[in-house]
């Protein structure tokens, strides 16, 4: 195996010591002379035409300086995919959910931005409203949209092989209903942003983004600016996990404030508006029928989905197909059909989060394959592996696995959780369940029709000799990707993280499409070390010169120079080293070379020594309609199993602990890889058991807080066991993928799994809050005396 | 500034939270046919604390002539996990606060021969810390010990959980069992008043305009005695109770029959409730699960009144009565039993 001198250790984050003491910088921390502060007026109803808007009372508050509606913001219309644009800036006739944005205030305090805010008088005409999939669709139901009748957002049909056929040729045919509620990410940073514009008419953004580079694109056409006039910057960014992968409402309006009154402008969501805002994982409804052989072969799959898509599409398009495209594997299915529907309703708009459209349809079906197991009397990871892809297979929808490690999760997790001895075993009450899953290691396309490399990374060695300088517009949002990439590059040059210093999140920096589909260890690592190498190259090339030496013979290890041969005499160079230096302190004096010398004199010879990288994926995928999502240069992959304690009297879950192995490729940073186990199983539990946006009856979300809306505590988090399986993929920088959505994909799954095989019931329903088990516990019990 | 590292999302959520993020207990209407009223629904903007004059009195017959100043429109500021989120909120508006930080008094536990006085000031962590309260009062310490978080209990006091009354507050079904006396103190002197006849309705109280709560007197449980508390959530922390239960017993320890015993229940009715059908049911009984179980039949039958809302249904919130109380009552009996 190849040996690394950086990469697959536990290295500690380069954020960690700024975010342990409280000096990492948020957007809202960053503060400008003479700056206002914006505030948005939001619809109080779900469904309402506007008649009128008079905004004269706060025009006449002292304090404030501008109150914009649609008239001055325009009425282009954006979204997340070019295919679907169906937003703009403030709502112009009508409004369609709780929140949508009508008009703006900039003032000279926050408290006058908000009293004027509630100065705007609006007259509206309030419309009857669809709250739900069932209601949206009923015929004569009130339309959202004009241009989409009947409320449907998007279908999508789509067959692989003949599933009627394969279902003829089936011993047992299963098929369950299975419904999600929505979620909220409840990342700990609400959205916030900053926009101000220099005397030269460059308009700064600083966000709180996972997508700097789709943020600018958005301004740029939304506000008629140049692209090359915006720049888009993100600080510190406290978590998004998809919210913030496209432009929200507030940075537009910060911009066109910032833009109009010449000044520094600020604005914060409150964590109500969060959840106003929403943008988080759909209400999936899926209908699953599998079927396989008396012998566990799975031959067929029909599936059918329904998504509760609220007002505007924001990244449902590309949701609808990930719900169907991602069940063509882990396991060899030959037919497989998909009929998705995203509807229209008047909540706010679901979009995209951690394991994107593939979360509950995976839950599904990996219930039904325990099903097949139990009735077959087959051992469900046995039956896994027996119909598990290999590396280099291709599934029914064109997406290849260039490595797939995924039998290899299963053994660990089967060891790992005692798995042979407690199958079957455990006392009522108590039950052990097991699933897998995988993900893409980042979208094969950008969301937008382009030939655009989707990163590129410049490396610069500092002039002194001392460092090596990477900038990249890739978004660090806590989930460390600046320590991947700070450890590919050193480990590309061969010097030692500590002399690698990093900045990124500005679209100054280049072209990186961002944190999104855990794209960016895989794309943003390629750049990385393709720039690492290109400095690396030319150092050595100066130092081939000098040394005369083939360049073939020379080598950096560990911020050493390494020559293949016989060392050549290199005092003259250190003298002349030494002598740039005269009067410092840390004149070499090392049996080696050092790099900081060699990268030195590459300086002297040839000037400041700057490497590039860029990264693009090879041409992925089929030719049907919808063939780009689901599309990844490489797929990683995870098997999780989950021990659980049911109270049979209450309902109440305990998960005892959870054993979980990904397959990430090669590990970048082993701390990180474990982090993103541990926080998607985090998440997956929330899922599970306890998160759902409530609604009332008039649109209004209920629980938007966090007392409310119950995510996990540290209390609710069982002991997890990570085992991190190290395949090699060849589309990886040093063999890498992803970790970050994968490993939420087997966590809800798991959970169903092992309750089902604690009560002996199947709950179809998530979450599963006490009240639900109890009374599937009531149901089960009633139905079997009856 | 946020305190977190983000690598995982909320593991190690208990550092940066906020106070604002954890506790509000129930909102209640104050309508007779209480429903909850959501949160902020007429579209106005809420983060900000609204302007308010500010009071730090240093003794409670400073307190008391404040309050009387202000005729019942002074809120008091004791923790401010309700207070200052609700103003937060505009669920409450108020143009007087007066905190309540400076009087030392009020946060002191005092221990007498036959009693104990808890001052209404101590935080649900000083509670849990407290010898006497870990030894003889049990369910209490079990009560605080599930109010919130670790942030929260930091600042959460026991006189703004009973004065919040709120039916599903985590203190105040073990006060009940404890038969607990409200001290209350205004312009005309002190009175005592039973904490059963102390609750009129979901965030309201018999307390008077210009009174102040001070503290508790607990009388200390004899020999053979046991208590324990329980709440039913969704989660296991910064949790609002769907429904929670305190059960005392008092033992013979001669034939093990029940000589006294009193259950409250939590999130069942407009206020924190005795279980009076239950408590009858076993006077006398001999101690063991089929008493306990019956017992839980009965609170569950005829002593709670619930509704339905989005934390629960009515029908769920019984059936748990019936669990909880049982539950309660066999560790309250184990534990006189080990005396």
């Amino acid at each position: 195996m190849e040996k690394f001198d950086v990469i697959r250790s536990y290295a500690p984050r380069l954020d960690a010591p700024d975010k342990a003491t409280g000096k990492a910088i948020f957007t809202d921390d960053i503060s400008r002379p003479g700056m206002l502060y914006g505030a948005m007026l939001q619809s109080p109803h779900a469904h309402a035409k506007i008649i009128s808007i008079d905004t004269s009372k706060a025009e006449r508050l002292e304090g404030v300086k501008a109150v914009i509606t649609s008239k001055e913001a325009g009425t282009i219309k954006y979204g997340v995919s070019p295919a679907r644009y169906d937003e703009t800036v403030f709502a112009t006739d009508k409004v369609r959910y709780v929140g949508d944005e009508i008009a703006a205030v900039a003032a000279t305090t926050l408290e006058i931005a908000l009293k004027a805010v509630d100065l705007i008088q609006v007259e509206y005409k309030v419309l009857p409203a669809v709250l739900t999939i069932e209601d949206a669709m009923k015929e004569g139901a009130p339309q959202l949209h004009e241009e989409f009748a009947g409320n449907l957002c998007a279908e999508v049909h789509q067959e692989f092989g003949n599933v009627e056929e394969g279902f003829k040729k089936c011993d047992i045919i299963k098929t369950t209903t299975m419904k999600s509620k929505r979620q909220d990410a409840a990342f700990i940073e609400m959205q916030a942003c900053l926009a101000e514009i220099d005397r030269r008419g460059t308009l700064t953004l600083t966000t709180s983004s996972q997508v700097p580079h789709y943020v600018q694109r958005t301004v740029a056409m939304v506000l008629g600016m140049d692209v090359g006039k915006i720049r888009v910057m993100k600080p510190y960014v406290g978590g998004g996990f998809g919210i913030k992968a496209a432009a929200n409402h507030q940075e537009l309006v910060c911009c066109i404030l910032a833009r109009m009154l010449n000044k520094p402008v600020k604005m914060n969501f409150t964590r109500e508006q969060v959840f106003k805002y929403a943008r988080a994982r759909h209400q999936f409804t899926h209908v699953i029928t599998t079927g396989a052989k008396k012998d566990g072969t799975l031959v067929a799959l029909k599936h059918e989905c329904y998504l509760d898509g609220g007002a505007y599409t924001s990244f449902g398009i590309a949701t609808v197909y990930y719900s169907g495209a991602l069940l063509s594997g882990p396991y060899k299915l030959p037919n497989m059909s998909y009929d998705g529907y995203r509807v229209y309703n008047n909540k706010p708009a679901c979009g995209a989060q951690r394991g994107h459209g593939a979360v509950i349809a995976r839950a599904a079906f990996e219930q039904q394959m325990d099903m097949i197991a139990e009735e077959i009397g087959m051992d469900p990871m046995e039956l896994r592996i027996k119909n598990m892809m290999n590396a280099g297979d291709t599934t029914c929808n064109d997406l290849n696995m260039s490595s797939f490690g995924m039998s290899e999760c299963i053994e660990a997790v089967r060891e790992g959780s005692d798995w042979d001895k407690k199958k079957g075993t455990l006392p009522k009450g108590k039950g052990i369940g097991m699933a897998c899953g995988f993900f893409v290691s980042g979208a094969g396309f950008p969301i937008y029709r382009s030939d655009t490399f989707h990163c590129t990374v410049i490396c610069k060695l500092t002039e002194d000799g001392g460092a090596a300088l990477v900038y990249t517009a890739s978004a660090e949002i806590g989930q460390g990707s600046d320590t991947a990439f700070a450890m590919i590059v050193a480990e590309a040059i061969g010097i030692p993280l500590e002399n690698v210093r990093l900045a990124s999140g500005d679209t100054d920096m280049g072209v990186d499409l961002g944190a999104y589909s855990s794209r960016q260890t895989l794309m943003t690592g390629h750049a990385a070390k393709e720039a690492g190498e290109h400095v690396r190259q030319q150092v050595l090339e100066v130092l081939a010169t000098q040394l005369n030496t083939p360049v073939e013979e020379l080598d950096i290890k560990k911020g050493f120079i390494e020559f293949k041969n016989k060392t050549p005499d290199f005092s003259a160079l250190r003298t002349r080293y030494i002598k740039e230096h005269r009067g410092w302190t840390d004149n070499p004096d090392s049996e080696k070379l050092t790099f900081k010398e060699a990268s030195r004199i590459a300086f002297l010879e040839k000037g400041s020594i700057v490497g590039t990288g860029k990264y693009r994926p090879h041409w992925l995928g089929g030719k049907f309609k919808g063939a780009a999502v689901g599309t990844s240069p490489a797929y990683g992959c995870s098997a999780q199993v989950a021990e659980v304690t049911v109270d049979i009297e209450t309902g109440q879950i305990t998960i005892d602990n959870i054993t979980d192995a990904h397959d990430c490729g090669k590990a970048i940073n082993m701390n990180s890889v474990e982090g993103q186990m541990q926080g998607s199983i985090s998440m997956g539990i929330g899922e599970a058991l306890h998160e759902e946006v409530i609604f009332n009856d008039k649109g209004e979300v209920l629980n938007n807080d966090l007392a409310e809306y119950k995510i996990v505590t540290s209390m609710d988090m069982p002991p997890v066991k990570a085992i991190v399986i190290e395949s090699d993929e060849p589309n990886g920088p040093f063999g890498a993928k992803e970790v970050g959505e994968g490993a939420i994909m087997p966590t809800i799954p798991a959970i169903l799994n092992a309750v089902y095989d604690a009560i002996g019931v199947r709950i179809s329903e998530l979450p599963l809050t006490p009240e639900r088990v109890y009374n599937a516990i009531q149901a089960y019990k009633e139905k079997k005396s009856a | 500034m946020i305190f977190t590292i983000f690598c995982v999302r909320h593991y190690e959520y208990d550092v940066g939270i906020d106070i604002f993020l954890s506790t509000y207990r129930f909102l209640y209407d104050s309508a007779m046919d209480y429903q909850i009223i959501s949160i902020n629904q007429k579209g106005e903007n809420f983060m900000l604390l609204p302007k308010f004059e500010f009071y730090e009195p240093t003794s409670i017959q400073q307190a008391i002539e404040l309050k009387k100043k202000y005729q019942g429109k002074a809120k008091l500021l004791a923790g401010g996990t309700d207070l200052l989120v609700h103003l937060k909120k505009k669920l409450i508006t108020t143009d007087h606060i007066i905190s309540l930080s400076k009087i030392k008094d009020l946060s002191q536990i005092k221990e007498e021969r036959d009693f104990i006085e808890i001052g209404a000031c101590v935080t649900m962590s000083q509670l849990s810390k407290s010898k006497v309260i870990q030894e003889k009062f049990s369910a209490l310490k079990e009560g605080g010990d599930n109010l919130g978080n670790h942030l929260i209990r930091n600042r959460a006091t026991i006189g703004g959980n009973v004065c919040g009354a709120s039916p599903a507050a985590d203190t105040l079904p073990a006060l009940l069992v404890y038969q607990t006396q409200v001290l209350l103190q205004g312009p005309d002197g002190r009175r005592k008043v039973a904490i059963e006849s102390f609750f009129k309705g979901p965030g309201k109280t018999i307390i008077k305009d210009d009174e102040i709560l001070t503290g508790f007197e607990l009388p200390i449980p004899q020999k053979n005695c046991g208590a324990h508390y329980i709440q039913l959530g969704k989660r296991k922390s910064s949790e609002i109770n769907v429904v929670n239960v305190a059960s005392f017993i008092e033992i013979n320890p001669g034939n093990k029959t029940i000589k006294n015993c009193r259950i409250a229940l939590g999130a069942v009715a407009a206020t924190p409730i005795r279980s009076f059908f239950a408590e009858d049911a076993l006077k006398n009984k001999t101690a063991d699960e089929t008493a306990f179980y019956e017992a839980g039949e009965v609170a569950r039958r005829k002593d709670c009144k619930p509704i339905d809302d989005f934390r629960g249904t009515a029908e769920y919130r019984r059936a748990m009565i019936g669990v909880l109380t049982k539950r309660t009552l066999e560790t309250a009996y184990k534990q006189a039993m080990a005396q």
